[in-house]
């Protein structure tokens, strides 16, 4: 994803403007960019601490920073039905409307690798609240990843997913570091 | 007065301009008195000295400005933090490593003074560049190393410290003085910085290295009850009992006052701990309850609740290994939850933080625990492996460089060929 | 048999033979729980397999705890009082005696042929005996007295002997263990050691010393020309015993195994030593020890095919039958005929205390052996096989698997037991992470404290000069250091 790295980089900064603003007050946008990145990486510790440490001058004269910390306190519970309210409840202003897009379809995405991973069998109310999408859009969508769906109990079927690991190194960089290893042991 | 600053002002320009380094260093330690009778006219010595050839001096100026009693105007209080600013950003890295105490001193001065004002996140990036100037490689200790972390916690903000607590120690930086026969490094730093990187860890759960950082402050040689190590070990037990579900022992070295005088002092902690491994959950709530004043006095009521919840977890895991399936209410009347909906959470949450691999099936409210799916194939595992030996084999060659210096080190040649030497008995007992 | 009454079995079994002790408060619960049970034990020839003060404490034991047969014990145990010089117990049985017939007249008057056979107490008797007893003492008292002018060794120990005896039939066990224990000084050959050994262990059991049995039995085995001087019969006569004893302290101490190792060790035929044991304690104790401790292969070594031990078991066929039928992996017969003897078992004042515990030992053990074959198990029939409902296997199975006495995990779904496969491999690798990581974490610990003392870096009181002082404390700690790095 595009989008990941120019997050991070984009977080990095903002942590170091923050550092740096005067008097250790940053600007509302800062807060409100940064606090949105933290929900994004589910770094839901550093947006709690983010969070606290935020004036109570800045809080007030940028609603938006409430409802954005909203979302992360429903992360926090792990409430996901109200994470989606939480999020689809306001229109977000330019700065961080494009996070928070990413926001929800982050968890949503987890959301749906979650349930891969831990039901073998699961209600489609279940489903429903975990995504926050309708039943009519909810089963398409899992037949789509192969996950049945048994209409007279009202369950989904969802198939684990195998993760494939990538990634090989290159094997004159692996006898180089046998010959350490090797050389190592020995002495 | 004037006639006093003046001198003081020319002495150090002479010295600084002969490079004698060494006198200069006295005369400042002992002109200290001067200028904080005058202190009015600081700012004044301040513009006639150079940042980058007066270091030394501008640093003592700096440092009696901030010990001076505390002025009324408000001018005076807003350039002592600019101008220290200004100063750590731009002095002489070379002549401020020769009066070391004195330029940590400014430090721990800054960081009293920015806490008071309540204003810790306009330090750190200074202090930053305070360790990178007096420390002479990345793994060396300061005791500015402490006032940063302290600065991170007051500030709740933790990633600047998390670059530096990263770093092994390795070294611990000589901030000797040059007239008095004080300690080298005061104990006090050294215990504020493992006690407040550990909380840098606890806050952002890392709780492996926070155990470690804690482990630290208590081991220090110690001959006297610190608090700071008393709340260290308070600390320690608790997230012992998170990360291992009991009270690791503390290794042989260990000063005897953890044993005489600090653990006496934690009984509650250690009640919490008994409750804990019996694995109910209605024994430790039952602790939690009989000594919630002592863990809220002490702060640690929100650790002491995730110690509590840990144990519903923990609870869990001992049924993955003895079930391979299990109905949800039967988990929840097995570890004391009120309700099946209860430990599907529970158990979700686990699921997604790889504590436990087990499926849910909602239709016949059932559990399988499954066994960790890691197989230790694929390049993965063998990246893995690397890494790790590598690490290892650093650590190994560090140990062996450490046991090589000591070998030439003439004190110990000279103690191991028989010439015993009683006033430095420590020297060779560093040898393997 | 509800486990209560194991457990208020326990709690008398502390001290029965403190006669002297307060009648027990809940002496009601006991006798709901007994009339019923309890009927296969032959209290005559029960009796008659011990003497002295054995066969009193054991009736006595049977009085506390068994209501349907106190007034026979009482009547054999007054009776057989009667040859002794014991006067004390004597009113002691009495007095018992007394509460039970008050007991049977008020509610039950249609006995009138038992009261008809109640002995009555006998004053005269008392006073006569208990003139004799004193005349006794006197006497052996002044033939020791001789002795010791004259300076003959081997008279003056007899002369300790025949007093430590004296005291023993008066019921006197503190005096009658000093007397025995001097005459030690008096010894003169192996054979008067082990005598003086044999005597002290007999007194110590009666009190309930055991740690005191235990060091004696080890002198006796030491004593040197023991094994020599001995003629071979007599010798085996003593073996016997000392490892009987032992065998009944380790047992007393909870140390099962070594306790049964100790009774299968007993020869039957010189096991002849009723003021201690009988025959049928030794194969019982031995045989139960050895059921809960040893494995199948031990079991099989030294209980069945032991041709010793084989005699013991004759004696007690249907112990023979609880072992066999483990052995043959036949639990629920084996189980079941463990709950059989389980009330006679209860009756008898050494092994009752620990009966709950032995049997769940080999509960646990049947258990385990039971699985050991399969890679699955059908927890219905296992639980028929152990005559347990499945909820209650569960649990037993929960905690042998915590314990990791089983490799298995529970399907409580459909009920089945499955083996535990364990990937060696992955196991290996698990564990070398592991250890890698402790190495790091101690490496760098070490490398910091090197750092740290280096530095002379150390806690001190904040108002005190320290100088010199702080130099020479630092130099343990490092000693410590380079042990732990070694």
């Amino acid at each position: 994803m595009v989008m990941n790295n120019n997050i991070d980089k984009l977080a990095e900064d903002l942590e170091k403007q923050e550092l740096e603003a005067p008097n250790g007050v940053a600007t509302p946008q800062l807060y409100e960019q940064l606090l949105a990145i933290y929900l994004y990486q589910n770094d839901l510790c550093n947006a709690k601490y983010l969070w606290k440490r935020i004036p109570e001058s800045v809080k007030t004269s940028a609603p938006e920073l409430k409802n954005i910390w909203a979302v992360g306190q429903c992360m926090w519970r792990r409430d996901f039905p109200g994470i989606y309210k939480a999020l689809n409840k306001v229109t977000w202003s330019d700065t961080v409307a494009d996070i928070m897009k990413e926001v929800q379809e982050s968890i949503r995405n987890r959301a749906v690798d979650l349930i891969s991973q831990a039901y073998s069998s699961i209600t489609i109310d279940t489903v429903c609240a975990m995504t926050g999408l309708t039943p009519d859009i909810c089963i398409p969508a899992c037949a789509e990843k192969g996950w049945s769906f048994e209409a007279d109990t009202n369950m989904i079927h969802p198939v684990r997913q195998v993760v494939e690991p990538a990634g090989q190194t290159s094997s004159e960089d692996q006898l180089y570091k046998l010959t350490d290893f090797v050389s190592f042991l020995e002495n | 007065m004037a006639s006093a600053l003046e001198q003081f002002v020319n002495t150090v320009r002479t010295l600084s301009s002969h490079g004698n380094f060494r006198e200069l260093c006295e005369y400042l330690s002992k002109s200290s008195e001067v200028l904080v009778k005058n202190t009015q006219h600081l700012d004044n010595v301040l513009e006639t000295l150079d940042i980058q050839q007066h270091s030394l001096g501008i640093l003592t100026v700096l440092c009696a400005k901030f010990s001076a009693p505390a002025t009324t105007g408000n001018n005076a209080q807003d350039n002592r933090f600019t101008q220290t600013q200004e100063f750590i950003l731009n002095c002489n890295g070379e002549h401020i490593r020769l009066a070391p105490d004195t330029f940590a001193e400014l430090c721990h001065l800054l960081t009293n003074y920015l806490v008071e004002q309540k204003q810790p996140l306009k330090g750190i990036c200074i202090l930053e560049k305070a360790i990178s100037k007096l420390r002479l490689f990345d793994s060396q200790l300061t005791s500015i190393h402490a006032d940063l972390c302290q600065l991170c916690v007051v500030a709740k903000c933790f990633k600047p410290a998390l670059k530096l607590i990263d770093i092994d120690i390795t070294g611990i930086c000589q901030e000797q003085s040059y007239n008095t026969n004080g300690p080298q490094f005061d104990a006090k730093y050294f215990l504020l910085y493992y006690y407040y990187g550990g909380l840098v860890y606890l806050a952002v759960r890392n709780l492996e290295r926070a155990l470690y950082f804690f482990e630290v402050a208590i081991t220090t040689p110690a001959h006297a009850v610190s608090h700071i190590m008393l709340e260290a070990y308070k600390k320690y037990i608790l997230v012992s009992l998170l990360l291992h579900g009991k009270i690791l022992l503390l290794p042989k070295y260990a000063s005897q006052v953890v044993n005489r005088f600090i653990k006496p002092l934690s009984q509650p902690y250690h009640d919490l701990a008994t409750a804990f491994t019996s694995n109910s959950s209605a024994e430790l709530n039952a602790v939690l309850t009989r000594h919630t004043e002592v863990f809220t006095r002490d702060h640690n009521l929100g650790l002491v609740k995730q110690v509590s919840s840990v144990l519903y977890k923990k609870n869990i895991q001992r049924l993955t290994k003895t079930f391979l399936t299990l109905s949800l209410s039967d988990v929840a009347s097995r570890v004391g939850l009120s309700s099946p909906s209860e430990a599907e959470s529970h158990i979700l949450q686990m699921i997604e933080t790889r504590q436990i691999f087990a499926t849910i099936n909602q239709k016949d409210g059932m559990v399988i625990f499954r066994d960790e799916p890691e197989k230790f194939s694929g390049p993965e595992v063998l990246k893995g492996l690397e890494e790790q030996l590598q690490l290892c084999m650093d650590l190994d060659k560090q140990i062996l460089s450490m046991d090589e210096e000591i070998q030439v080190n003439p004190q110990y040649v000279k103690k191991s060929t028989g010439f015993q030497e009683e006033e430095q008995p420590n020297k060779s007992t560093y040898a393997m | 048999m509800p486990l209560f009454v194991a457990s208020t079995m326990a709690q008398n079994a502390v001290e029965p033979m403190q006669v002297d002790a307060p009648p027990e408060d809940n002496d009601n619960n006991e006798e709901e729980n007994y009339v019923v049970e309890n009927p296969s034990l032959d209290l005559e020839v029960y009796a008659n397999s011990y003497t002295g003060l054995a066969k009193l404490y054991r009736l006595i034991y049977i009085i506390d705890h068994c209501p349907s047969l106190r007034l026979e014990a009482l009547k054999m145990a007054i009776s057989y009082v009667m040859t002794t010089y014991n006067v004390n117990l004597y009113q002691v049985l009495h007095q018992k005696l007394a509460e039970v017939t008050t007991a049977l007249n008020v509610p039950d008057v249609a006995a009138p042929s038992t009261s008809q056979d109640i002995p009555a107490i006998d004053n005269m008797w008392m006073e006569t005996r208990s003139k004799k007893a004193a005349l006794k003492l006197e006497k052996l008292d002044n033939d020791l007295k001789n002795y010791k002018s004259n300076s003959i060794k081997e008279s003056i120990r007899r002369g300790h002997d025949d007093l430590g005896d004296h005291y023993l039939d008066c019921g006197d066990l503190s005096n009658a263990l000093k007397c025995y224990s001097r005459a030690r000084d008096y010894c003169t050959s192996g054979k008067h050691v082990v005598n003086m050994c044999l005597n002290v262990i007999k007194v110590s059991v009666y009190l309930q010393n055991w740690s005191h049995v235990l060091s004696y039995v080890s002198k006796a085995e030491s004593t040197p020309d023991f094994c020599e001087t001995q003629t071979k019969d007599s010798n085996q006569v003593i073996m016997t015993r000392l490892k009987c004893a032992a065998g009944l302290a380790e047992l007393a101490t909870k140390k099962y195994k070594s306790a049964a190792k100790h009774f299968l060790q007993a020869n039957l035929d010189h096991c002849d030593f009723p003021e201690l044991l009988s025959p049928n304690n030794v194969a019982m104790y031995g045989g139960l020890c050895a059921l809960a401790t040893f494995d199948r292969h031990e079991l099989q070594k030294n209980v069945i095919f032991s041709s010793s031990f084989k005699l013991f078991l004759e004696l007690e066929p249907q112990l023979r039958d609880i072992i066999f039928k483990f052995y043959e992996s036949k639990y629920a017969q084996c189980l079941k005929l463990l709950d059989e003897i389980k009330d006679n078992l209860l009756l008898d004042m050494y092994i009752a205390p620990h009966i709950s515990t032995l049997y769940m030992q080999i509960r646990n053990r049947a258990l385990i052996q039971y699985f050991s074959p399969y890679l699955s198990a059908d927890m219905h029939k296992m639980a028929e096989a152990f005559n347990r409902t499945v909820p209650a296997l569960e649990d037993e199975l929960m905690q042998l698997i915590l314990e990791g006495q089983i490799q298995a995990r529970i399907d409580s779904h459909n009920k089945i037991l499955f083996a535990k496969d364990v990937d060696q491999r992955s196991t290996t690798f698990e564990k070398s992470l592991l250890i890698g990581k402790e190495y790091q974490r101690r490496t760098r610990m070490l490398i910091l404290r090197a750092a740290v003392l280096k530095n002379k870096i150390h806690v001190k009181s904040p108002q005190r000069e320290t100088g010199q002082a702080g130099d020479i404390t630092i130099a343990p700690g490092t000693s410590t250091v380079l042990t732990a790095r070694n």
